[in-house]
């Protein structure tokens, strides 16, 4: 006989009271644990897919849209800039890397991003095997794109014009793989790398063709590219380098730090609801519990006062309400982390199924710990009043008037 | 064993009840008669301790429950007194042998699971000893509180309208039984009721003064 035997066989009395209590619990600790791991995955991302770079360079709109377009791939390009800029550009002496990107095709909702090796340097990522493309059409596969689209080193596929997929198929023009790259944790993962020049391929000729179906030579013109990712040699590239974009005509200076911080604002503000919701569920949970252990309490005031009757000091009555609601609290805190995670990996499949960046939630760790410890911190605390209840119960006021 | 004297008890300013004398050695009996609501078991619960003590003594082994500190008092009344309610009191979550068990535990005595087994088998009640309380009968856990009462061979055994309720066969029986088990470890017994069936088997009878 122990004070856990005994606590459980009062439980047992009133399961479906606990056990709503727990799921209440359980659905507070859940939307606070999901909120946070959802935040935490996406801070993990935008800190991955930042990479190394200090500034992005774009056709004038939104900053925050030539961010997302460019750095995290789940936005459409605010337009472009000619090609002889951004090569002036990244020739700067305050430039210590720049690579160049051209968007515009897609295969199966993966980009394909014309750029150069350069792109690569500033997220580290690494080939697995093969080469690096070095001619118009070899693409080189990060290791998400590689296993969504099944192909491997020598594979082909045709591109279809634009970024959500459903264009016209470029099917004149097949890319080969020529390398997979080793999974980075970064947005390059889920790309497919060319060079600038196979994007200017397919759409110069394109525009010859729609031009001579008017009877038309294409008009030549500068080539572009849709943005300039640009890391600092110095802290006086951070003071010159925006002021110098921003005289250019067309052109604007993004930095990617504040963007994501105001992106990070906009979303705080939708976890902040979700956030006070669990909260509300936990200060539900919490009433809940003292309700239940009042009500329990004198429900089996009879038995406490048998026990103070069989020589049970009042602290063995106050320790027992105290482990009850301590067992309920760490049962609900466990459900909980399960339900928070499983929302957590929903949430983040949602918002990768709709074209929003790939969220790897954590596995248990500090999190799961202070999710579980405020459970059983709360339950501890809503078990006192009754505790004490328990404590001062009278065994010959109870016995007699049984 | 037990020695009463002029004990007078109640809840609030003033007693309800009171016991004139009574003196009785290991192994005696006696039955505490009165009314239905006279103070018997108010008078059981201030022999142990647990009711507040107006005027007189009541010591068991010499000590008087009143004059030790709460702990001491706990410690001492879960060693050496053991009790037998009118209506029970098991716990129904729990097996016969966890509530025999229930007495050590909340004593914090240790838990002699052979003897309580041993108890139990001597009861009747040795194939049901891991079965449920709720799933006994009245007369099964009636020997379950009487197992319970004398485990820990109490000094002093307080049984509280023990036959209440109970036909005549089931009456001497349970009568029968703590006589049994108050002989066999020695202890006083001292049974509160109203019901005049046990007049015929315990000599000793001592009526108490209900006070206005």
């Amino acid at each position: 006989m122990n004070t856990a035997k005994l606590v459980l066989a009062f439980v047992r009395r009133n399961p479906l009271v606990w056990a709503f209590n727990v799921l209440t619990l359980a659905l507070g600790v859940g939307v606070v644990v999901a909120v946070l791991l959802l935040g935490q995955a996406l801070d993990r991302r935008f800190a991955a897919d930042l990479g190394g770079v200090d500034l992005v360079v774009g056709a004038k709109g939104s900053p925050l849209q030539l961010i997302m377009s460019s750095l995290f791939q789940v936005d459409v390009p605010t337009g472009n800039i000619p090609l002889a800029a951004a090569e002036k550009l990244a020739g700067h002496p305050l430039v210590a890397a720049s690579a160049m990107l051209s968007l515009g095709d897609s295969v199966k909702g993966l980009r394909i991003v014309g750029t150069t090796p350069a792109y690569l340097g500033l997220y580290g990522a690494k080939l697995a095997r093969g080469a690096l493309w070095s001619a118009p059409f070899e693409v080189v596969l990060g290791a998400t794109a590689a296993a969504t689209l099944g192909l491997d080193i020598g594979g082909t596929f045709a591109g279809q014009h634009g970024l959500a997929g459903g264009g016209e198929t470029h099917d004149e023009f097949p890319y080969r793989v020529v390398g997979i790259l080793e999974p980075s944790g970064t947005v390059v993962d889920r790309l497919v790398l060319t060079g600038p020049e196979s994007v200017w391929e397919i759409h110069e000729h394109e525009e010859e063709e729609v031009a001579a179906e008017h009877g038309e030579a294409a008009a030549p013109h500068p080539r572009e590219v849709t943005a300039l990712l640009i890391r600092y040699k110095s802290a006086s590239g951070a003071i010159l380098l925006p002021r110098l974009v921003d005289a250019m005509p067309d052109m604007q200076a993004a930095i990617p730090a504040v963007e994501a911080a105001r992106l990070r604002s906009l979303l705080g503000a939708g976890a902040d609801v979700v956030r006070w919701l669990g909260l509300a569920l936990l200060g539900l949970s919490a009433l809940g519990f003292v309700v239940t252990l009042f009500a329990a309490v004198q429900q089996r005031r009879r038995e406490l006062a048998l026990l103070r009757v069989l020589g049970a000091r009042p602290v063995l009555l106050f320790g027992a309400v105290l482990l009850e609601a301590l067992l309920l609290g760490l049962a609900g805190g466990l459900a909980g982390i399960g339900i928070g995670h499983a929302m957590a990996m929903l949430g983040g499949a949602a918002a990768a199924s709709g074209g929003g960046p790939e969220l790897a939630i954590a596995p248990p760790g500090l999190i799961d710990l202070a999710a579980l410890g405020a459970a059983a911190g709360l339950a501890l605390a809503a078990s006192f009043a009754p505790a004490f209840a328990a404590y001062r119960l009278d065994p010959a006021q109870t016995l007699k008037s049984g | 064993m037990l020695d009463i004297d002029g004990l007078a008890s109640g809840y609030g300013a003033r007693p309800v009840a009171r016991l004139g004398h009574l003196t009785l050695a290991p192994g005696e009996a006696a039955l505490l008669t009165g009314p239905s609501g006279s103070g018997k078991t108010t008078l059981l619960l201030a022999i142990a301790g647990l009711a507040r003590r107006h005027a007189g003594r009541a010591t068991v082994g010499g000590i008087d429950l009143h004059d030790l500190p709460p702990a001491r008092r706990d410690r001492f009344r879960g060693r050496s007194i053991g009790f037998v309610f009118q209506d029970l009191h098991l716990v129904t979550g729990l097996s016969a042998l966890d509530n025999v068990l229930l007495a050590p535990y909340a004593a914090g005595a240790p838990q002699d699971r052979a003897r309580a087994l041993a108890l139990l088998g001597e009861l009747g009640l040795g194939g049901l000893a891991h079965a449920a309380a709720a799933r006994l009968s009245r007369g099964q856990a009636q020997r379950v509180a009487i197992a319970r009462a004398v485990l820990q061979k109490p000094k002093l055994i307080l049984a509280d309208e023990p036959t209440a309720s109970l036909d005549d066969e089931a009456a001497a029986a349970v009568c029968d039984l703590l006589l049994a088990a108050a002989a066999a470890n020695g202890a006083a017994l001292v049974i509160a009721t109203h019901d005049r069936r046990l007049r015929e088997r315990i000599a000793r009878q001592v009526a108490i003064e209900a006070l206005p």
